[in-house]
């Protein structure tokens, strides 16, 4: 099967699943009780049937799923009920660089930390090059966001002063620096576990057997025969993971307040904002299937052995 | 007819000032005060404000922004007092239905055209108008016509309101409304640029298309980020306004307490009642309380059993609750304990019940007496569920009301919570038999609590209905002596305690984290500070 045989059949299979999440996104929050334009204080209902008017939500429900539909398959994800006068669109265009700046560059840094420390670990294996690195990549997962944000900005913001506790400021360096880190640790953590063991795995096989036989410096043996095989169960964890951060981490914005995407989502939750919310949901469904699919494709590339199949 | 200056200097004093010295109106500093170079105020805000349109807007911390945006007839004062804004002077009619504000020819809007009387008659018909889809048209509801309008039975040009010239707008209310003076510094009464808005439509809220009378105008807005506002050098008394820049940052409690603490923000308005004794311990004077316009109170439904049908029941429940430990131990000392509906008014005498007084030991045993007399006891106790809506400091508190319950009474009650939203459609169904029906007041006025629990009020959600109550709160519409129109309130608040309408907790408190350097602000009871006034001092590192 040709990639292009590929890609096609993946991408057809892509709108059906689509639909389906969007279907239920608009459904479950449809169902939930409270409206957008709920408040303490009641709306007069010829105001309120006006707002609903607007927002066509006065139309049976199958009606505004169609609508909706509609809109989303030209590529518009309607007006934001929390934000008067604002669109999805527009919401999204906004958060996403935010996400995926700060997303990118802590996965990044936990590709190349957690790369390098779990692959000395697993060189050095049951030394204290394997325990001590390996006690705190137990200690970065275990460890939420929550608690390690606010204890970045208190020792490097209240304490010391070095950096500032938070903002955004179009992505300057120094903004950047503690919401990466919090962000960073636990995939840090989480990749040098995994490249730890499956390097050691690999490490044992008898290709690298041959290769230490032969009289390659470790130097090679690494960076020549184990790197690929090494890198395969990363490709598969790193394609959601991408999906994730760059539809945001609600912890992590709050606590720095960044303002991307996940804040939009919580408070477009609790506020009933409908269209924000399944706006979101249905990108975070476009990038899932989107970053699997490279994954797949890295897969291939990574391994002779694997065929493309959909 | 009463002179409008005068009035102002009343409230003024009202407004808890023991010297009775007028509060001035804007930020007049005194010489040799040594101020910092740079006097942008960094601010945060609790939520990202839904919009700056203040003709829709809805939430306390749009209308924060929209206080240093806009300017109404009448304007917060450094105290909260009302004072003149675009009025530079105002008359009641004798009857108290009929008022005359006399516009300063010098307002300008930010873009150099002169506010005019037909500005505001434009905004108030464009609030009350149907197609406008403002969610809080009723705040009109005093002026004659609003409600009609508002709820399509008469046509816009209707409301009781007009600009027989560019300086004067003439305003007619259906009864004596006292406090109309706050309604016009409102949010929802505040001016908008007619022709801006018929221009942009709902567009005209964009920073790049923005026109505005306050003391500052609109400059950046980032969703979820930070607002930045200006100096408007148009505005009538910007001589007297030092900030040339206010940035708002929307920010969680614990990421505003972060970044005050690292410097980052100058004011933080909230944090949570369980950090109080630590903040206090650490940061000392910033950090400040001061009593805030709202109640937490539980209400019940007054249409089943088995609240409605006794009296006694409500009031053992009311009884068997110990105040002092819920506002101390559980709240940590930041709210005051509430034995009565009415938070504290300037002028207004609290009605609070006798048995607030009481020791423990009789206010138990009177309310295990009642609940007795209501038919229950350890072999049949009340069982029933207490909705709450989730929030930072309601689960503790809930479980001890609950405990107290239990130990004081016997009496089987269940914390529920729920979120805020599912809440308000049980509430709005009549679903819930024992709920926490919190207030926050849109105007320092006792009117604004006792409709609560008015016959046919859209927020009765216990369906409390009274004809001796109801009888207090018409006769106080149709006085226009203020005293008089007060005694009434009284009245009504005494028949609420006796009838055992709600169970009132605490009196909010208003939070905020102040660095001290930044002056030019007084706690007041609505808890509105603008930034018009406001300045800071030389400090360490600027």
């Amino acid at each position: 099967m040709t990639v292009l045989n590929f890609l096609g059949r993946r991408l057809m299979i892509a709108v059906p699943t689509l639909l389906v999440i969007a279907t239920l996104a608009f459904g479950l929050l449809h169902a939930t009780p409270g409206g957008p334009f709920d408040s303490a204080k009641q709306i007069p209902p010829e105001i309120k049937h006006s707002i609903e008017a607007k927002y066509h939500l006065d139309e049976p429900l199958w009606r505004q799923y169609l609508r909706y539909l509609n809109d989303l398959a030209h590529g518009d994800l309607g007006p934001s009920f929390q934000y008067r006068n604002t669109s999805v669109n527009e919401l999204i265009r906004a958060g996403l660089p935010v996400d995926a700046v700060v997303g990118s560059l802590a996965l990044l840094a936990a590709l190349l930390t957690g790369g390098v420390v779990g692959t000395v670990a697993a060189l050095r294996r049951n030394g204290p090059w394997d325990h001590v690195p390996m006690f705190f990549a137990v200690l970065g997962i275990s460890v939420p966001v929550f608690v390690t944000g606010p204890l970045l900005i208190l020792v490097f913001a209240v304490r010391l002063h070095w950096l500032p506790s938070g903002d955004w400021r179009g992505g300057e360096i120094r903004y950047l620096i503690l919401p990466v880190t919090a962000l960073a640790l636990p995939y840090t953590a989480y990749i040098a576990r995994m490249v730890r063991g499956a390097a050691i795995e690999v490490f044992t096989s008898p290709f690298i057997r041959t290769a230490r036989a032969k009289g390659l410096p470790t130097r090679i043996v690494v960076l020549r025969h184990a790197l690929r095989p090494v890198l395969m169960p990363l490709v598969s964890f790193l394609g959601p993971a991408f999906a994730g951060v760059l539809t945001g981490s609600i912890i992590i914005e709050s606590v720095f307040g960044l303002p991307g995407i996940g804040r939009y989502f919580l408070t477009g939750a609790i506020n009933r904002d409908y269209t924000l919310v399944v706006g979101i949901t249905v990108l975070y469904g476009v990038l899932i299937i989107l970053f699997n699919l490279l994954a797949d494709l890295c897969y291939a590339w990574l391994d002779p052995r694997v065929r493309l199949q959909s | 007819m009463l002179a409008g200056g005068l009035l102002g200097v009343m409230l003024a004093a009202c407004g808890g000032d023991a010297a009775g010295t007028v509060v001035p109106a804007a930020a007049h500093i005194r010489v040799g005060t040594r101020l910092a170079a740079d006097q942008t105020l960094i601010r945060a805000l609790d939520t990202m404000p839904r919009s700056f349109d203040p003709s829709l807007l809805t939430d306390v911390d749009a209308q924060k922004v929209t206080d240093d945006l806009f300017e109404g007839l009448t304007t917060f004062g450094l105290d909260g007092s009302m004072v003149p804004g675009v009025a530079s002077s105002w008359e009641m009619s004798a009857d108290g239905r009929n008022w005359t504000f006399h516009l300063r020819p010098e307002a300008r809007w930010s873009n150099g055209d002169p506010v005019t009387a037909a500005d505001f008659v434009y905004a108030w018909q464009r609030q009350v108008d149907p197609k406008t889809g403002s969610e809080y048209a009723q705040a009109l509801a005093p002026i004659v016509g609003a409600m009609a309008i508002a709820t399509g039975h008469a046509p816009v040009a209707s409301l009781g309101v007009e600009a027989p010239d560019a300086h004067t707008v003439r305003i007619a209310l259906n009864s004596p409304t006292p406090y109309l003076l706050y309604l016009l510094a409102d949010s929802y009464m505040q001016p908008v640029h007619r022709a801006t808005v018929e221009r942009w439509g709902d567009d005209w809220t964009r920073p790049e298309h923005w026109v505005s009378n306050g003391p500052f105008v609109l400059r950046e807005v980032i969703i979820g980020n930070r607002i930045t506002l200006v100096k408007n050098p148009l505005y009538w008394d910007a001589a007297h306004v030092r900030a040339p820049r206010v940035i708002y940052y929307p920010l969680d409690t614990l990421t505003q307490v972060g970044r005050f603490m690292a410097g980052d923000i100058q004011w933080a308005s909230i944090f949570a009642n369980t950090q109080y004794r630590w903040l206090k311990a650490n940061l000392g004077d910033q950090v400040v309380i001061g009593p805030y316009l709202g109640i937490s109170q539980l209400a019940v439904n007054m249409l089943e059993p088995p609240f409605a049908m006794s009296r006694d029941l409500r009031l053992a429940l009311n009884l068997a609750l110990d105040r002092r430990v819920l506002t101390e131990k559980i709240g940590a000392g930041v709210s005051q304990p509430a034995y009565s509906l009415i938070p504290p008014l300037p002028g207004y005498r609290q009605q609070e019940p006798e048995w607030a007084a009481w020791s423990d030991e009789r206010r138990h045993a009177e309310a295990r007496r009642l609940y007795a007399a209501a038919g229950y006891s350890a072999a049949h106790p009340l069982r029933v569920q207490v909705d709450y809506p989730t929030g930072e400091d309601n689960r503790d508190q809930y479980d001890a009301i609950t405990a107290m319950w239990l130990t004081n009474l016997g009496a089987q009650v269940e914390p529920y919570n729920e979120e805020f939203r599912v809440l308000l459609q049980n509430l709005r169904l009549h679903q819930s038999l024992l709920f926490q029906d919190s207030w926050i007041g849109d105007f320092p006025d006792p009117f604004t609590f006792l409709q609560l629990f008015q016959t046919g009020f859209d927020q009765n959600f216990g369906a409390y209905s009274d004809a001796t109550f109801d009888g207090l709160l018409a006769a106080a519409a149709r006085e226009a002596d203020p005293a008089r129109r007060y005694g009434y309130f009284e009245q009504a608040e005494r028949r609420l305690n006796e009838e055992g309408a709600s169970i009132p907790i605490q009196y909010y408190a208003s939070k905020h984290l102040v660095k001290p350097y930044l002056k030019g602000w007084q706690l007041n009871i609505q808890d509105r500070m603008v930034s018009r006034y406001m300045y800071l001092l030389e400090h360490e590192g600027q």
